[in-house]
This record gives C-alpha cells, sequence and structure tokens, in this order.
C-alpha cells in the first residue's frame, strides 16, 4: 500500500502487545501451555487447529474445570447419546421387545389348541394357531436378529463417543481463547483451573450417567424411574380437600359471589336490551352511523359491509350476544382498570405490589381461572364476562399507569406552581395528556375481550363463540371458519372504531 | 503536480428524492434552481455542483451551518451516500467505478472515519472498537489488538482498553473514535464534525491533540465542521457552504481578509484576525512610505515580513516608531505604522 | 392599535368581546347565543342556569343541526326510551296475554259447564259435582287472570305517566344542557376552525331522518303486541349460510386431499424434533430432568429462583403430573424453538425490506387478532389431531412477538453505528451479524419470552384438538366441574409458566449484564 501512495505507514511496525502475562493469570494452573496456546491462537489467520489433550482425556469435566458451561452441557449430552448406545451394544436387551411378541403369539396359540379341543370347530381354530406359531417363530427369528446387531450399536456409539473427544480436543483451546477475551472486559467471568468445579461437575456426572444409561439400555427398568412414583392418594385428596373448600366458599360467600352476578348481569342486561331486542335495523344503522362520525367515511363502509356479512349469513344475533358480552366486560374493565391505573401511577408501593398480579393475569393461560369462576360463579354468560375481564382489565391498568407516569413532570409543577389542586391537575392535566395512553389500553383490552369469546363459551356464554366451539367439535370447517370470521370482522370493526375516535383527536 | 491531490470532487451533486434523476436532467438543461426542484419534482437538492481538490498532507475544512450538505458532501468521498452525477477520484481511482467489493476494500484501507457522535459500537470494549476495522479485513486477533493497543497510545487512552464505551467521557469517546479510525492507517481521514457534540473545553483540547496527532502522521484530512473558529485553527484550506453549493475556498487569511461574498463577510465579522493576518498584509513598501515628525525608520525595531499581527502588537507597545519588516534575507523591506496596525485588526487592509 | 400599552389593574380590565365570534359561529340567532355565552362564561365554574327552548322543544335535532353529535346521540336515546313508555302506555296491549289467557279460561268455562249441564241431564250427580267443581277452579282462574290484566292495564297509566314525566325531564335537561354544550363547542371551534359551526340544515336533516326511522321502528317493535318479523330477526334463511359453509368444506377436503403430502411432511417433521424432545425430557429419569432444571434455573436466574423451581417440580412431582408436565413442556420447547428458528430470521428481513414488512404486517396483525380457535379449524382440516397439529396452532399465534420485536430491535440499531461499520468496509454480512444482531439482543430475547408465553397459552388450548398434557386435565375438569382436579392441574400449568418465564428473564437479563 504504502509504495503505491508513498506514505508513511506508521503502524506497519507497531511494537507487539504481550498479553502472556494476563493469560497466565486467567489460566491459572498450567499457565505456560496456555499462554503459548492462546498467543498462537490470536495470532492466527487461517483457523488452525490447537489440540488440547486434556480436553481430550476429561472431556466434559475439563470444560468444567476450565469454567466453560456451555461446552459442558453440550457435550455431555452428545457424549450421553454416545453412552446410551456403547450400553444398548453392550448389555441392553435389543431384542427384548420382538422376544415379548414372540411369547405373546405362542401363548395366545396354546390358548387357541386348548379351546380348539373342547369346541366343534377345531379345524379352522387349528389353523389359527399354526398361524399364530409361525408369526410367533417369525418374531423370534428378528427378535435374534435385532440381537445381533449388538456390534452395530457398540460400534457406533464408540465412533461417536470418540469423534466428540476429537471435537472437544479441537475446539478446547478455541474456546478457551474467547472465554479469556471476554474475561478481558468482565473479570466475573469463571477463569482458572478450579477443583471446586471439575468436582461439582464430576459428582453431577456420576449422578447423571448411570441413571440415564440404565432407563434407556435396560428393557424393563424399575418403574419408579420412570414416573415419578407418586402416591395417588395425595392428590385425591387435595382435589377432594379443594372441592369442599370450593362448595364451601361458594355457599358461605354466596351474598357476595351473587352480588357481583347481579350488577354484572344488570349491565349485561341493559346492553343486551340495546343491542339483541332493539330492532336489527336500528342497531345496523347507528353502528354504521357511530363509525362515520366517530372514525370516517371509510370505516363506516368497512362496518357496514361487516354488519352485513353477518346478517346475510344468519349469524346477526349470535354476534350481537358475543358484542354485548365484550362490551359489558370492556366497560367492567375501563371502569375499575382506569381507577386503578390512576392509583398505580401516583403510588409506587401499589404498583410494586401490584405488577406481578397484573403479569400472572396475562400470564396464566384462561383456562386455569375458569375452574373458580364455575366453581363460585356457575356457568353462564356472567361467568364468561367476569373471565373475560380477568383476561383484558391488564393493559388498561398497565397503559392507563404508564400515560399518567409519562406526563411531563415539568408541566405537573406548574398546574401546582399556579394553585391547582390535585384533582385540578389530574382532570386538567394528567388525564388529558395520558389519554393517548389509555385509549390505546382501551383498545387493548377490547380486543383482549374478543379474543376470550370463544374459552367463555366453554362454559357457557353462547355468542359466536359457541358456533366456533361446536364447528370444532364436528370438525364443520366451513361453519367454523364463517363465525370464525364474523368474529374477525367484529373485532376489526370495534378497534377501528376506537382507533378512529382516537387518531382524530389525536389530530386536533 | 496530478499526483498529489488525493481527494477530487468534479461538480458533484446530489438531489433526494424519487425522482432525482428527472430533476438532475432539468437542471442540466433547463438549469431550475433548487425552489423549483422541489416544487416541480418534490426533490431536495443536498449538495450543487461542488469541485474542489484535496492535497496530499492537507486538513481541507468544510464549513457550513446545518443544512448546508456538508455531511453530505463528506460522505460522498467513501460513497456511503451516491451522488446523482458528478465525478468522485480518491488517490487517483475513480470512485464511481469501484465495484461493491472494491469499494469495502477502499473504505477498509484507505479511509477512516470519525463521526459526529462517535457511533462506537456499545457492546464491544474499547480495545474491540478499535480493532473493529482490522477485524473486517480479517486481521489475526494478535494483530489487531497490537495496532489498537498502540492506536490508543496515539490518542492517549492507555490503560482504558478493557473498558466499554459507555464508561467513558464524552472526550474519551472521541479520541476512541479517532484511534478507530487511525487504526486501518488510512491515506484519507474523513472527519465528519467530530468535535461539535463535545463541551467546548474539551473541544479545544481535543483540538489541539488532533494538530499535534495531524503534525505526527501528515494524513490528508476532509474535516468538516460548523464552526469557523475551528476551521480556521485547524484548516490548510477553508471551503465555506451554503445551500449545497461552495462560496469560497481559500487558505483562513484569504477567506478572513478577502471574504468572496456578504455570507462569507458575516461570518468571519467577529472573527480575531490577529493570528491570521500577516505583517507582510498589511505593510507598506519601504520605498513608497513617506516618515512623519518625528519618526525616524533607523531606530524603528526590525522584525520579519511573515509573523502575524499578534506579533506585531507585542512589539508595537514597545516602541513609538513605526515597525520596519525584514525578507529572509534581512533586508528592510516595508513599513508598519501604527495606524496600519489598527485598521489590519479591524480586517482591512 | 396603540403603539404605548397603558398598563391597567386586571379587574378593570374591559371586557373581551366576544359576541362577534360568536355570531359567526352560530350562524343564527347570533345575538342569544353571544348574551348566553357571555353569561356562562362570567360563572366562575363554568355553569350556570341557562335554557335553549328550541333544543328543550326539537332536542335531538337542534343538536344535529348546531353538529353537536355527542349530544344527539343522548338525546335521541333517552326520548326514544320515553316514547317507548309513553308508546306502551297508551297503545301497547299490554294485557294482551292476560286477556287471552282469560278468554281461552272463560270458554273452557263454558264447555266445563255444558259437560255439567249434560250431566245434570243424564242425572249423573258425581259426575255433576266432580264437574262443577273443575269449573269453579276455571272460574276463578278466569276471574284471576281479567284481574292481573287490568292490573297490568292499570300498570299501563303508570307507564304512561312514567313515559311522559320522563319525556317532560328529557326535554327540561335538553334545555338546560343545551347552551353549555354549544359554548363548549364554540371554545373548541376558536381554536380548531375545523370544529362544526353555524346552523346546517341539511345535517339537521339527517338528524330528523335518523331520528324518525329509530322511532318508528323501535316504537312497532317494543308496542306492538306481534311486531312484523322483518324487524325483530334478520330476514335471511339458513341456506346462503349452509351453501357457503358446505361450499368451504369441500374445498378444505380437495385441498386437503391434494396436498396431503405437503401436510404429512410438515406433520412428520414436527413429530420428528418433538420426539427428540420428548425423550430428553420424557424418557430421561426424572431425576435428572430434575436436578438439571434446578441447576439450570440456579445458574441462569440465581438462587431464590432455583428454590422456587425445585419447590414447584416436587408439587408436579408429588401430585402426579410428572410425565403430564414434561409432555407439556415438551410440546412447548417445540413450538417455541420453531417460532424462533422461522421468526428471527424473518424479523431479520423484514427490519431490512420495508415492502415484505408492509406487506406482513396485516398477516401478523391478523395472527394475533384471530381467536386462537378460528385457526384451530383450518389446522385440523389439514393436519387431523394429535400434538403436531398442536404445535403449528401455537406457531401461528406465538410467531408474531418473536418476528415483530426482532425487526423492531433491528430497526432500532442506532443508524450512525451501521454506518460507521459500513464506512470500514463492512458487508451486510458483518454488520448483520457482528453489529445488528447483537444490539438487537435485547429486543429479541423480549421477542422469545413473549413467544414462549404465547406458546404456553396456546399449548393449553391445544388440549382441545387432542394434544394431551395437562390442558387435558384443565379441559376434563372443565367438562365435569371437578373444581379440585381443575385447580391442581391449573396450578401445574401455571408453575410451568412461570418456571419458564423466570429462568428465560434471568437468561436475558444475564445478557445484558454481559453487552
Amino acid at each position: 500500500m504504502s509504495e503505491e501512495t508513498g506514505m508513511p505507514d506508521v503502524l506497519e511496525e507497531v511494537p507487539e502487545l504481550d498479553l502472556s502475562d494476563s493469560i497466565r493469570d486467567f489460566a491459572g494452573a498450567n499457565a505456560e501451555y496456555y499462554a503459548e496456546t492462546l498467543t498462537r491462537i490470536q495470532a492466527d489467520t487461517e483457523n488452525i487447529k490447537f489440540w488440547n489433550m486434556s480436553a481430550v482425556l476429561l472431556g466434559p469435566v475439563w470444560s468444567a474445570a476450565r469454567g466453560l458451561w456451555s461446552m459442558f452441557w453440550l457435550f455431555t449430552l452428545g457424549e450421553l447419546v454416545a453412552l446410551v448406545q456403547i450400553g444398548k451394544g453392550i448389555w441392553g436387551d435389543l431384542g427384548a421387545a420382538k422376544m415379548a411378541e414372540a411369547e405373546k403369539f405362542s401363548q395366545r396359540a396354546s390358548e387357541i389348541r386348548i379351546d380348539a379341543a373342547n369346541s366343534g370347530n377345531a379345524a379352522t381354530s387349528l389353523e389359527i394357531a399354526d398361524n399364530l406359531d409361525n408369526a410367533a417363530q417369525i418374531a423370534m427369528a428378528e427378535a435374534q436378529a435385532l440381537g445381533d446387531n449388538w456390534w452395530l450399536y457398540l460400534s457406533f456409539g464408540l465412533t461417536a463417543f470418540a469423534a466428540l473427544r476429537v471435537v472437544q480436543g479441537m475446539y478446547a483451546n478455541r474456546l478457551y481463547e474467547m472465554q479469556y477475551s471476554r474475561w478481558l472486559v468482565n473479570r466475573s467471568i469463571p477463569s482458572g483451573f478450579s477443583w471446586n468445579r471439575l468436582g461439582y461437575a464430576a459428582a453431577m456426572l456420576v449422578f447423571i450417567v448411570p441413571l440415564t444409561l440404565y432407563r434407556f439400555t435396560v428393557s424393563a427398568p424399575v418403574s419408579w424411574m420412570v414416573d415419578f412414583p407418586a402416591n395417588k392418594d395425595y392428590f385425591t385428596v387435595s382435589s377432594n380437600w379443594l372441592d369442599g373448600w370450593f362448595d364451601r366458599t361458594a355457599d358461605s360467600g354466596k351474598e357476595f359471589f351473587d352480588a357481583i352476578t347481579l350488577v354484572a348481569q344488570a349491565v349485561l342486561d341493559t346492553i343486551e336490551l340495546a343491542l339483541v331486542d332493539t330492532p336489527w335495523p336500528v342497531v345496523a344503522v347507528l353502528l354504521v352511523l357511530v363509525a362515520w362520525r366517530v372514525a370516517s367515511i371509510r370505516i363506516a363502509i368497512f362496518t357496514a359491509a361487516s354488519l352485513a356479512y353477518i346478517g346475510i349469513l344468519g349469524l346477526w344475533e349470535a354476534s350481537m350476544i358475543s358484542i354485548v358480552m365484550v362490551g359489558t366486560a370492556s366497560f367492567f374493565c375501563i371502569l375499575i382498570g382506569i381507577p386503578l391505573g390512576i392509583w398505580f401511577a401516583g403510588n409506587e408501593r401499589a404498583y410494586t405490589a401490584a405488577r406481578p398480579v397484573l403479569d400472572l393475569m396475562q400470564t396464566i393461560p384462561p383456562f386455569v381461572y375458569l375452574i373458580p369462576i364455575i366453581a363460585f360463579f356457575g356457568t353462564g354468560k356472567v361467568p364468561g364476562v367476569l373471565a373475560t375481564i380477568i383476561f383484558a382489565m391488564p393493559p388498561v391498568v398497565r397503559l392507563t399507569a404508564l400515560g399518567m407516569r409519562q406526563v411531563s413532570p415539568m408541566v405537573k409543577e406548574a398546574a401546582a406552581a399556579f394553585g391547582a389542586t390535585p384533582r385540578q391537575i389530574l382532570f386538567g392535566v394528567e388525564l388529558p395528556l395520558a389519554r393517548p395512553a389509555i385509549m390505546t389500553g382501551v383498545n387493548q383490552t377490547i380486543l383482549m375481550s374478543l379474543s376470550m369469546v370463544v374459552i367463555a363459551s366453554l362454559i357457557g356464554a353462547k355468542g359466536l363463540g359457541q358456533e366456533v366451539l361446536v364447528a370444532l367439535q364436528f370438525v364443520a370447517k366451513g361453519q367454523g371458519i364463517l363465525s370464525g370470521l364474523a368474529i374477525l370482522f367484529c373485532a376489526m370493526m370495534l378497534d377501528r372504531i376506537v382507533q378512529g375516535r382516537f387518531q382524530r383527536q389525536e389530530e386536533r | 503536480m496530478k499526483d498529489d491531490v488525493v481527494i477530487k470532487l468534479k461538480s458533484a451533486w446530489k438531489i433526494f428524492g424519487t425522482r432525482a434523476d428527472e430533476a438532475m436532467k432539468a437542471i442540466e438543461t433547463a438549469g431550475i434552481g433548487k425552489a423549483e426542484v422541489l416544487e416541480q419534482y418534490g426533490a431536495v437538492v443536498g449538495i450543487a455542483d461542488v469541485s474542489f481538490n484535496v492535497r496530499r498532507g492537507e486538513i481541507f475544512c468544510i464549513m457550513g451551518l446545518s443544512g448546508s450538505g456538508k455531511s453530505t458532501l463528506v460522505r460522498h468521498v467513501n460513497r456511503l451516500i451516491e451522488p446523482t452525477s458528478g465525478e468522485i477520484w480518491l488517490l487517483g481511482q475513480d470512485v464511481m467505478k469501484l465495484s461493491p467489493s472494491a469499494l469495502r476494500e477502499v473504505r477498509a484501507k484507505r479511509i477512516g472515519m470519525v463521526f459526529q457522535h462517535m457511533a462506537l459500537l456499545p457492546h464491544r470494549s474499547v480495545r474491540d472498537n478499535v480493532a473493529y476495522p482490522l477485524e473486517i479485513r480479517g486481521e489475526s486477533k494478535a494483530r489487531r489488538w497490537n495496532v489498537s493497543q498502540h492506536t490508543l497510545g496515539l490518542v492517549g487512552l492507555e490503560g482504558f482498553e478493557d473498558r466499554f464505551p459507555r464508561e467513558l467521557s464524552g472526550g474519551m469517546q472521541q479520541r476512541v473514535g479517532l484511534a478507530r479510525a487511525l487504526a486501518c492507517d488510512p491515506d484519507v481521514l474523513l472527519m465528519d464534525e467530530p468535535f461539535s457534540a463535545l463541551d467546548p473545553l474539551i473541544r479545544r483540547q481535543l483540538q489541539d491533540q488532533f494538530m499535534a496527532l495531524s503534525d505526527q502522521l501528515h494524513k490528508t484530512t476532509l474535516f468538516i465542521t460548523h464552526d469557523l473558529d475551528e476551521a480556521i485553527r485547524l484548516g490548510t484550506r477553508i471551503a465555506i457552504m451554503k445551500d449545497g453549493r461552495i462560496v469560497q475556498i481559500g487558505t483562513p487569511e484569504e477567506i478572513v481578509t478577502n471574504p468572496a461574498d456578504d455570507y462569507v463577510r458575516d461570518f468571519v465579522q467577529n472573527i480575531s484576525k490577529l493570528k491570521l493576518i500577516f505583517a507582510h498584509t498589511i505593510q507598506v513598501p519601504i520605498s513608497d512610505y513617506a516618515a512623519k515628525q518625528g519618526e525616524d525608520l533607523s531606530l524603528s525595531p526590525r522584525i520579519s515580513q511573515d509573523v502575524d499581527l499578534d506579533h506585531l502588537v507585542d512589539v508595537a507597545v514597545t516602541t513609538n516608531q513605526p515597525i520596519v519588516t525584514t525578507d529572509e534575507a534581512g533586508a528592510d523591506i516595508g513599513v508598519v505604522s501604527k495606524d496600519r496596525l489598527l485598521q489590519g485588526i479591524k480586517g482591512g487592509k | 392599535m396603540e403603539t404605548n400599552i397603558e398598563i391597567q389593574a386586571v379587574d378593570e380590565l374591559p371586557n373581551l368581546d366576544i359576541s362577534e365570534s360568536v355570531t359567526e359561529f352560530t350562524g343564527t340567532s347570533g345575538k342569544y347565543y353571544a348574551r348566553e355565552f357571555g353569561r356562562i362564561q362570567e360563572s366562575s365554574n363554568g355553569y350556570c342556569w341557562t335554557f335553549n327552548l328550541a333544543s328543550a322543544l326539537f332536542g335531538p335535532l337542534w343538536a344535529t343541526a348546531r353538529g353537536l353529535w355527542g349530544l344527539f346521540w343522548v338525546f335521541s336515546v333517552l326520548e326514544v326510551i320515553a316514547a317507548v313508555m309513553i308508546g306502551l302506555g297508551s297503545w301497547g296491549d299490554l294485557g294482551a296475554d292476560q286477556f287471552a289467557r282469560a278468554e281461552r279460561l272463560a270458554g273452557n268455562y263454558e264447555r266445563m259447564m255444558e259437560r255439567v249441564e249434560s250431566a245434570i241431564e243424564q242425572g249423573d250427580e258425581e259426575g255433576e259435582a266432580s264437574f262443577r267443581k273443575r269449573a269453579d277452579g276455571l272460574l276463578k282462574a278466569q276471574e284471576k287472570a281479567l284481574a292481573d290484566a287490568e292490573e297490568v292495564e292499570a300498570g299501563a297509566t303508570r307507564i304512561l305517566v312514567t313515559g311522559i314525566i320522563l319525556l317532560v325531564l328529557v326535554k327540561v335537561f335538553e334545555g338546560l344542557v343545551a347552551n353549555i354544550a354549544y359554548e363548549r363547542q364554540y371554545t373548541r371551534w376558536r381554536a380548531d376552525r375545523k370544529v362544526r359551526s353555524g346552523f346546517n340544515r341539511s345535517s339537521g336533516i339527517l338528524g330528523a331522518v335518523i331520528v324518525s326511522f329509530v322511532y318508528v321502528v323501535t316504537l312497532m317493535r317494543f308496542t306492538s303486541g306481534n311486531p312484523p318479523e322483518i324487524i325483530t330477526e334478520f330476514p335471511i334463511d339458513n341456506t346462503i349460510y349452509l351453501q357457503i359453509s358446505s361450499w368451504i368444506d369441500y374445498w378444505f377436503d380437495i385441498a386437503s386431499r391434494n396436498f396431503a403430502f405437503l401436510f404429512f411432511g410438515i406433520s412428520r417433521a414436527i413429530r420428528i424434533i418433538l420426539d427428540g424432545v420428548e425423550t430428553l425430557l420424557v424418557g430421561t429419569p426424572w431425576p435428572v430432568v430434575m436436578a438439571v432444571i434446578i441447576i439450570f434455573a440456579y445458574r441462569s436466574a440465581g438462587s431464590r429462583v432455583a428454590i422456587f423451581t425445585a419447590a414447584a417440580l416436587c408439587y408436579l412431582a408429588v401430585f402426579g403430573f410428572w410425565q403430564k408436565s414434561m409432555a407439556t413442556v415438551a410440546l412447548l420447547g417445540t413450538a417455541s424453538f420453531l417460532c424462533i428458528a422461522i421468526g428471527i430470521p424473518l424479523g431479520v428481513w423484514f427490519a431490512r425490506s420495508q415492502r415484505a414488512y408492509t406487506f406482513a404486517r396485516p398477516v401478523l396483525d391478523l395472527m394475533q387478532t384471530l381467536p386462537s380457535f378460528v385457526y384451530l379449524i383450518p389446522i385440523i382440516a389439514f393436519f387431523g389431531t394429535g400434538k403436531p397439529p398442536g404445535i403449528l396452532a401455537s406457531m401461528i399465534f406465538g410467531l408474531p412477538p418473536i418476528i415483530r420485536l426482532t425487526a423492531l430491535g433491528i430497526r432500532e440499531v442506532p443508524k450512525d453505528v451501521v454506518e460507521a461499520a459500513r464506512a470500514f468496509g463492512a458487508t451486510d454480512m458483518q454488520i448483520l451479524r457482528g453489529i445488528e444482531v447483537p444490539l438487537a439482543t435485547p429486543s429479541i430475547m423480549a421477542g422469545v419470552n413473549q413467544t414462549i408465553m404465547m406458546c404456553l397459552s396456546l399449548v393449553v388450548i391445544a388440549a382441545l384438538i387432542d394434544a394431551k398434557g395437562l390442558g387435558y386435565d384443565v379441559l376434563v375438569a372443565l367438562q365435569y366441574a371437578a373444581k379440585g382436579q381443575g385447580i391442581l392441574a391449573g396450578i401445574a400449568i401455571l408453575f410451568c409458566a412461570i418456571i419458564i418465564d423466570r429462568v428465560v428473564q434471568g437468561r436475558f437479563k444475564d445478557a445484558e449484564k454481559g453487552g
């Protein structure tokens, strides 16, 4: 380069950086060897392999002692597979399954022979018995053949094991060099040769290897090893006790649960009256108009088309029931969620306490909390709504809290400086500024409620969900897809209308 | 002397927008202006008809306000941005004709670049950040680390090799950026407002350090800045950009004493001229000088005509006499009276 | 206008004259509104007693004409409720059912009396007595029905009166609210001229059309004894639905027959991976699996999580869920593995190609919005039931987060860092592997975590299509309302979820620290 340009190449002769001391520090035991090898690896550009004999001999134990845990687990798994093959080859009863089959055949044959002696239809029975004997002999021969294949397993296992050790030997030093580079910038990375780690790894291997070998090579391992020797009584006793507890609680808290049911039922009935009992032309026209006024003409057209789809396919009532449920659930989510969110935004301790609960509400598969809901509230629409509320509430709480927290403290400070009361700050400053986040939360809540429609119908909530569920049970693809699309259209309709409203506000 | 030109741009244009090519054609044929381009083609002119040469070893500063197209311009040299039309030559090679792999090779070996916001790799240690260009070239780790150790030494950052960039202050980070640019031992340094994100004091230190390094390494440098003081401090020559065009190219002294238009004049107005204007610029030839009453040129202090005003002022306060300037041989050649000196400080001739 | 502004005490400031702008805003009756708005604005809390007669009289129509659509909806609903009550009270046949019953009973009574008479003629005293007894019963029932009907009829007056009172209240409300709402609209309009202003005849007409339509149809539905069927039910028979659905069935059958090899191949591939994971988790002796999981939890998330993990695993084992939960985890592992293996490259691609991302986004949205049960159906149709279809369904649900977050993470890598790498001659591949992927790792790991959780919630649902595992236990418990069993199995699922979540998040934090 420098000849062409005539430039001084100042970096051509940079002094060597001597890292050998630091490598010695890192390697601990056998420091000289590693100082030399790692330095050579660093100077290498051709991907030369540097053989590490102790890694070959010790295998995973070496990686553990040197703190290369990923390598330890990977090769332990590989070597276990190889060892299982070797074990099968040496003492495994390879033909066991076939042998058992053969025995069954011949036993059945002898049974038939005994029967034949007593019955009139001796000829055919004897023929069957002969056939079975034949089959038994064939199976026996196959078992024999399988048993003769022991050397195949053995040689495969041995080769695999050897290959794994070779690979470990080849890559050990390279991986160790990478570990060293990481260690340079982060001293908490394990370094040196540790007898502790070695012992730990050896103990683990001593525990894992024999058990696994035994399990996979013996044809009939003891049953406690295959499955945990659980005492069925524990389960029965606990589940009975739980049953009793649920019954008792449902009984003693009857007023409480009834009150909740009553409130939910009242809201449900009101919305149902508005959507289901009101003549469909009114509902359809109103929905389209709302979509138009609140969002835009495009969304109004989309709404009209979706409603037409629902109506023409005769899913009107089912859809309205689903929307009623979604509406009720969303109503409660918003009614409870926004104040909760406001509270959590202001109260750090409450939020810290509530966050795991919110996480849990979103993490638990909804199936799980359907059960206590059934236990306390029975089946039907109200329990369906309650399950939906549990599932769909977290987003609105979270996003309200988030939106409130994101309001610039300067603005709040300014309001406070003019003597605004907390209430005035809340309604005049925080809520208007947090509105986009809250609206996003509301939107998510609505969508999540809709995704619960089918699950809620598992506990008798009717509506579109039931149509899908029935279709699923009878593999009625067409029906399932048509009603599934109806759910989708309902979801998109609600989503677009709410989003459209939100966007319009944003524009202002 | 053509060989001496390291970077050469010849009427380079860059127009941003989906219809850039049509707009370019219209500019060439109809000669429409910036506003028309935006109006008719929805395209924005980034740089317009830029030509300049950068000679070996010089620090060529490009000065302009934000939006003047200077950062766009510097990215044309290594084709991070493709010009719409024009020629770009680097070390005698037509950059526009390079294949992608050849271009990468040029970027990896010939050009080092320093960025306004450092653009360090946050997940790598300082050592590996500096070594990054060499890693791209496929050098061995030992070589990478040797070089990075050495260049970190050049910028005065020994002992920080195993830190992460986020653990360093802004000034130190930018020194890492500089070390990284130097690590591949490039022929050309492209510096895109390297010091403008730093505090004034740190900026000053880094400028000094950069000048010292530059004296040592003699890298041809294309230096982008929005700060005229910086350009004057560092630049061998300065190009002033406005709206994508180069308004004036010249040495700092030329720019200051002879601004091409009102735009440049506005800029240089508040610049201290003390170190930019030299005695030979303001002196009156000794033959033309008519001594005033009480002046005796034989009593005047003698001084080389190549000293700057700063020095002249120092001399002038010690005497009542006008100052006589001498050429290299020591012969009297001109006279600087106090009036001339004061005029010179004001920036006139 | 004046060059030197006189400084005045705040109390003596001249009144801001809004009448001109109010007139511009209202179009008609500018003076009235200017006066009323002035009064509202003078009140300290923005409320004052002001009554708008036009609004009280025309209610919803006034609201639409003035562009107050929000008020329009409120007014219409309230008025319709009042109207329905008035309608029910004045001509609604409230007692109709009871009257009809009374009439029927009267008929029966007469027939019974005939029998009584015939019994008298025949001299059948016993018969006569029993018939008379029955006839008496009928008579009483009829009387009661009549009384009920009358009571309901009397109730009709009550409903009528309530309706009228409600209507009056609504009207008063309309009158009181109108100016205040209109003043707010005016304030908004001052800042944003797009807000509707003026007296708009065509909106008023639109409002009138809507209101009359709603009135007529609703009144018909609620007040007439037997409303025409067209308004109670959508006038459609089942044929279209059945036709379309059988047509879909037909095409599904054809597709599943013709591409059987493809579906079979996919199932097979999934099966192979699943078998591997199952051997590892279910086949390996439980003490080994348990120990390895606890060690793993310890190494990646610390001793507290390890203790929790140990306790949770004990729970699984003691209650006999070991094999089922390991089978569930195997399903989950396979699904998540496939999601990650497919999702990360896709995410990388979408991050780099804007066009691909634009196309893919609606699909991703759809995958997440569509209730999971819906796509179980085509999956059953093509892949049958069992574990591989369950995994496929989980993948549909679990893919979007990882794709999205990978794309997001890569897009959020600082542009200047990428540019710097390019300036030093890095190839696209070097940039991707050396810069974009490492810097996007936190985002990608968040995606992995979300994907795993999504897959878990679907693995449970997949029990519906015979994918077994813990979800099956819960499903059975649901069907038989076996609370105890269901809760025990549910807790087992919960523990699996928490263990996985904690371990993955622990790893994620490690990755953060290391980076």
